[in-house]
């Protein structure tokens, strides 16, 4: 009863995370329920089923991801809901239990209306054409859909109790930003898995190489590879994902070089200091859009063995899960840095001067995404091209 | 319908009330700031002290009454324009340091200068002497984070006085402070007032503080109930003779 209490309260960004945890727990479920339903209707002995299931496991994580992005931003977002639960007593393990609680009654909402569609469907309302599907006209075991249903609000609710930020951020005091710089020891590692990932598919590639006497199947119709091919690409992408934060703290530096007009200087300063809290999500954001357009594009390519829609859906689900989690960080970053905009304003710069640093910082981010994005999809492409 | 003010107010308000959410902070409070003095404004938490000084500076419209500042209406003031008053007129230190987190000392003070159009140049070097007048040069290189929160007070009223504006705004500039580091940044302060002839306004819960003051206003529950009262001192007389 309290949840919906709380709920009283919601604004549209609250009910918004709310209903997108609930769509995507809800898609999930669905392609859980599938694997099962496909289980049932499978003749005995055929071994596709751990396949299909293994199919769910990048969906699972891109719920569970968008889930501890979303409880990260949640304190930083309503400080004064923080600082009442504060007030009435609760500890900091009762306000994780609680952030964790909300998106794990999400998921499960979602899972449960799934649920509901599946077993009406079976009820010999759906076609011929899902019977397969839905395992119609075998009896269901009781235990095997709620297991299957339980797993999402388990894994929402985890992801997000870990993500849940310490007990002095949670309480409304002023945040102590992190440390700005990254490593030398990040930035040299990250900076050799790129060129050594790009260097070994490239050498991989060249025209003399001989074709690899024992090629691997891609999933999702995308052909074959190699094993050398295959490790580059993810070396390379797992490079750039780790380069993305220092990237961006690196043009935030160039950004305010020289002598900076206070645009420049907002700007640059700005994206260097949120560098570390954006580095992560938008590393994410890359590799998933990288790895699905590079999969669109050789799903349209002429002469491509055709795919059902599984993985379409599939790979809309990751696109819409990581970009929200890219917008709930920054919406945490923009609460964070409320107090920064009133002293701003209250010196005297105008909203339009400030307005335009965001938009310089912002198109520079765009840029690294691009450029880290780009690199994992070229090297994509040129793995599938083989 | 209003008066022209008196000559030598610099910044004048008359009947100037102010709500917060249907709380009312002000209720009809008048006052007049002469040039070049240094007004404390006592008062409880909660009598209105940040409001009233908001509203002077053009911070918070007033919701009745009027606001002069050098014979010019400030109350009928688009956004913009009390934006160009904050930045060329007025500088405010507030209770907390409020530096802008991703910047060094030096770029926080030289921040207004900027914003006002200065010079990269003469931003930097002005910024560079204020920091020195306040005695933490040392820091103009660290971010705020690193520094102590006496060393961010100060870096905050030196970007307060480095533009000289014509009108500085304190709001309990010493409440995170020690004794000793409070009584230390107000004589900093106000001697850095008398020298420049800048025209201080002074809000503090402690009445100790107002001896810094040339003149005293008390403010109970958004009313000043006496009349401003003129402490028994010549305003010109340099308060930090003995340091």
């Amino acid at each position: 009863m309290f949840y919906f209490r709380l709920v009283r309260g919601y604004r549209l960004v609250d009910l918004g995370r709310l209903l997108l945890t609930a769509a995507a727990a809800a898609v999930v479920a669905g392609f859980l329920l599938r694997a099962l339903g496909r289980a049932l209707s499978d003749p005995p002995g055929t071994h596709t089923a751990v396949e299909r299931l293994l199919w769910c496991l990048p969906a699972l994580a891109a719920v569970g991801w968008f889930a501890a992005v979303a409880a990260r931003a949640l304190p930083a977002q309503r400080p004064e809901r923080m600082a009442g639960l504060t007030a009435a007593g609760a500890g900091p393990t009762r306000l994780r239990l609680l952030i964790a609680g909300e998106l794990a009654l999400a998921c499960a909402l979602g899972s449960v209306v799934t649920l509901l569609v599946f077993l009406v469907l079976r009820n010999e309302i759906a076609g011929p054409s899902l019977a397969p599907e839905l395992g119609m006209g075998v009896p269901l075991p009781t235990a095997a859909p709620i297991a299957l249903v339980a797993l999402l609000p388990l894994v929402g609710g985890l992801a997000a109790a870990v993500a849940v930020p310490v007990t002095q951020q949670l309480t409304g005091h002023q945040e102590p930003l992190p440390a700005h710089r990254f490593g030398l020891p990040r930035i040299i590692t990250a900076a050799l898995l790129t060129v050594g990932g790009t260097l070994t598919e490239l050498y991989a590639l060249r025209p003399a190489a001989a074709d690899d006497p024992r090629p691997l199947r891609l999933p999702a119709g995308l052909g074959h590879t190699s094993a050398v091919l295959l490790g580059g690409w993810a070396t390379a992408s797992f490079g750039a994902a780790l380069l993305t934060g220092p990237l961006l703290a690196g043009f935030g530096r160039v950004l305010a070089l020289g002598r900076p007009a206070p645009r420049r200087l907002l700007a640059g300063r700005g994206l260097t200091g949120i560098a570390r809290r954006l580095g992560t999500p938008l590393a994410v954001l890359a590799f998933t859009i990288a790895v699905v357009l590079t999969s669109v594009r050789h799903w349209v390519a002429p002469g491509a063995a055709g795919t059902g829609p599984l993985p379409a859906a599939e790979a809309l689900l990751l696109t819409g899960c990581t970009v929200a989690a890219v917008l709930a960080r920054l919406t945490e970053i923009r609460a964070a840095r409320r107090p920064v905009t009133a002293t701003l304003l209250r010196l005297g710069g105008s909203p339009r001067l400030l307005f335009s640093a965001a938009l310089l910082r912002w198109s520079v981010a765009g840029l690294v995404l691009l450029a880290t994005g780009g690199l994992t999809a070229a090297l994509g492409a040129g793995m599938l091209s083989r | 319908m209003s008066a022209a003010p008196p000559d030598n107010d610099v910044l004048w308000a008359r009947g100037i009330v102010k709500a917060h959410d249907g709380n009312l902070a002000l209720r009809e409070v008048s006052i007049g700031i002469r040039e070049g003095e240094v007004l404390a404004v006592t008062g409880t938490r909660g009598s209105g002290k940040s409001t009233l000084l908001g509203c002077l500076s053009a911070q918070l419209p007033v919701d009745s009454g009027e606001v002069w500042f050098n014979s010019s209406p400030v109350h009928t003031l688009s956004r913009a324009g009390r934006e160009k008053l904050r930045r060329d007129r007025f500088g405010f230190v507030g209770s907390e340091p409020h530096l802008v987190p991703e910047l060094t000392a030096r770029e926080n003070v030289a921040l207004p200068l900027l914003l006002a159009g200065a010079g990269h140049k003469a931003a930097y070097r002005a910024a560079g002497e204020w920091l020195e007048r306040l005695d933490v040069s040392d820091c103009a290189k660290h971010r705020p984070i690193e520094l102590l929160q006496s060393q961010r007070q100060r870096i905050a009223v030196a970007r307060a006085l480095a533009p000289l504006p014509r009108v500085v705004f304190a709001d309990d500039p010493t409440a995170p402070l020690h004794r000793e580091a409070r009584d230390q940044l107000l004589r900093i302060l106000t001697s850095a007032a008398r020298s420049h002839r800048l025209t201080l306004v002074l809000a503090t819960h402690d009445p100790e503080l107002a001896k810094y003051a040339d003149r005293t206003v008390a403010l109970v529950d958004g009313r000043t109930p006496a009349p401003a009262t003129p402490v028994q001192r010549p305003a010109a007389a340099p308060a930090i003779a003995s340091h």
